[in-house]
């Protein structure tokens, strides 16, 4: 959230302003669908459960797919990944991410993708929130993957962007000074201390 | 260490512009050698800055390695996915499930047994349905072999799991097995067969990495996962309704067919030789299981 207070006045929620329009709309449409199809097959069409269940993480899956792959480097210029270690079978998360001098971030598009990033997950939040009030167990297990799958991409995410700041303020400053290292080391861990 | 050095091809290729300015400066316990040397200077560069740009990770996780930080790595662009085009993305991830679906179609250990034994799993399968103590050992006992077939380790496309076989696979298996279930009891099949699938997995993949399976867990459910498509088959000839005479051989088949393929794609996965009978059993009665679902529904 605080990327999106930290952007000036140019970047306001239009699509018009983006430069990516097509790659916009499409990661808000996939992000958005998803919870109507959920919501709208919840409380109108409940008679056929097994198709919403369908359509609804069909949609989620495409939407984690496009998020992470498409979306997240075009809008903001990151991307996440996990890598296997075949001699070991270790997994490692890699994340990538432009290079500021070179690539120049819309900011209208970074507001749009953070302000997406985190409201679904509380979204589904509240989601699961009623759906356990109403005791509707059969559709909690569809909430309990939304979550996962979305509270994957915003952490993995968030995480990239900071360590996209921390690498690019680690060389940029005095290299090799402990004092940098430790200043955004303690940014990374005091982020995911939450 | 091990973690630190860079293990993917894609590590050697060049690095940005920062990292020529870190070249620059010597390390503290270099030897005269290390210095300077113009003939090795991309070859040295490599470790160097895989050290300094993990410094920063390593930090934080020793800081905070109690919290549910994961270990990770920032790469600035070594492989320049960031620029690439949507449709080099998507043809790249297309190729990557076609190459896991061909070791699904192809199994290695299936197709090498027969031609060495005649017979290969397909026949200790047979016997399998029959009874379960004699065939087990039985079973147990051409292990050797199939370590021997198995030796070629895991590939590398297998290497980048993706959870789209499983989820796709498992949604059909679950849309067919409900087809015929009574109106009243679709939903509770449906989710009952997807709980399964997804809580088998999961513990299909314990047992292996409980017996020093080197293979990551998503990767697991990721393979177990897509074996199961022969067992789709069989939901769908169930969804159409085949009579039950003809079912029977034919599944044992398709379920021959996933433990085969299973067997052959986790085969890499380094479980220590004699265990390895042990770890595939949980796979079997989970395919066992799932053919049976399908043969009464």
């Amino acid at each position: 959230m605080e990327n999106a207070q930290q952007t000036p006045a140019p970047g306001t929620l239009s699509w018009r302003l983006s430069s990516h329009p097509i790659t916009l709309l499409t990661f808000l449409f996939f992000r958005v669908s998803s919870l109507l199809v959920y919501l709208f097959g919840l409380r109108l069409f409940t008679s056929n459960f097994v198709l919403i269940f369908i359509i609804t993480i069909l949609l989620l899956a495409t939407d984690f797919y496009y998020l992470k792959n498409i979306a997240g480097r075009r809008l903001v210029g990151l991307r996440w990944w996990n890598e296997v270690d075949t001699a070991t079978g270790d997994s490692r998360w890699v994340f990538e991410s432009a290079d500021p001098e070179t690539r120049q971030i819309n900011a209208t598009d970074k507001r749009f993708f953070w302000i997406a990033l985190y409201a679904q997950p509380v979204l589904w939040i509240l989601l699961a929130v009623v759906a356990l009030a109403s005791l509707e167990f059969i559709w909690l297990t569809l909430v309990v993957i939304a979550l996962i799958l979305t509270i994957t991409n915003t952490l993995a995410f968030s995480r990239c962007d900071k360590f996209s700041h921390a690498t690019g303020f680690a060389s940029s400053a005095a290299f090799g000074s402990g004092l940098a290292r430790n200043l955004a080391g303690g940014m990374v861990s005091s982020w995911f201390r939450r | 260490m091990a973690a630190m050095l860079p293990s993917s091809s894609t590590s050697n290729a060049p690095y940005d512009n920062d990292a020529v300015e870190r070249d620059l400066i010597d390390p503290d316990d270099a030897a005269l050698d290390d210095l300077d040397d113009p003939l090795q200077s991309t070859s040295d560069r490599a470790p160097l800055v895989g050290n300094i740009q993990s410094g920063s990770s390593r930090g934080a996780n020793t800081q905070s390695y109690l919290t549910s930080s994961i270990p990770g790595e920032d790469r600035r662009a070594p492989t320049n996915t960031i620029d690439e085009t949507v449709w080099e993305t998507l043809s790249r991830d297309l190729l990557a499930i076609w190459e896991k679906m061909k070791q699904v179609l192809y199994p290695k250990y299936l197709l090498g047994g027969m031609m060495q034994r005649g017979g290969g799993i397909g026949a200790a399968e047979r016997g399998e349905a029959d009874g379960f103590g004699g065939s087990i050992r039985e079973l147990a006992g051409r292990w050797p072999d199939a370590d021997v077939i198995l030796q070629g380790g895991m590939s590398d496309g297998l290497r980048d799991w993706d959870l789209w076989g499983p989820l796709v696979f498992c949604l059909l298996l679950s849309l067919f097995l409900s087809r015929r279930a009574k109106e009243t009891q679709k939903e509770l099949v449906f989710s009952g067969v997807f709980a399964m699938v997804w809580v088998g997995e999961a513990v299909v993949t314990m047992q292996i990495k409980l017996l020093g399976g080197n293979i990551s867990f998503f990767q697991s459910v990721s393979i177990i996962g897509y074996t199961l498509f022969p067992l789709v088959i069989a939901s769908l000839l169930s969804a159409v309704g085949l009579h039950p005479i003809p079912r029977i051989p034919i599944y044992i088949v398709l379920v021959a067919w996933s433990l085969a393929a299973g067997i052959s794609i986790l085969g890499g996965s380094g479980v220590v030789r004699n265990r390895v009978g042990v770890a595939v059993y949980p796979l079997l009665v989970f395919y066992i299981l799932l053919g049976c679902l399908c043969f009464i529904s």
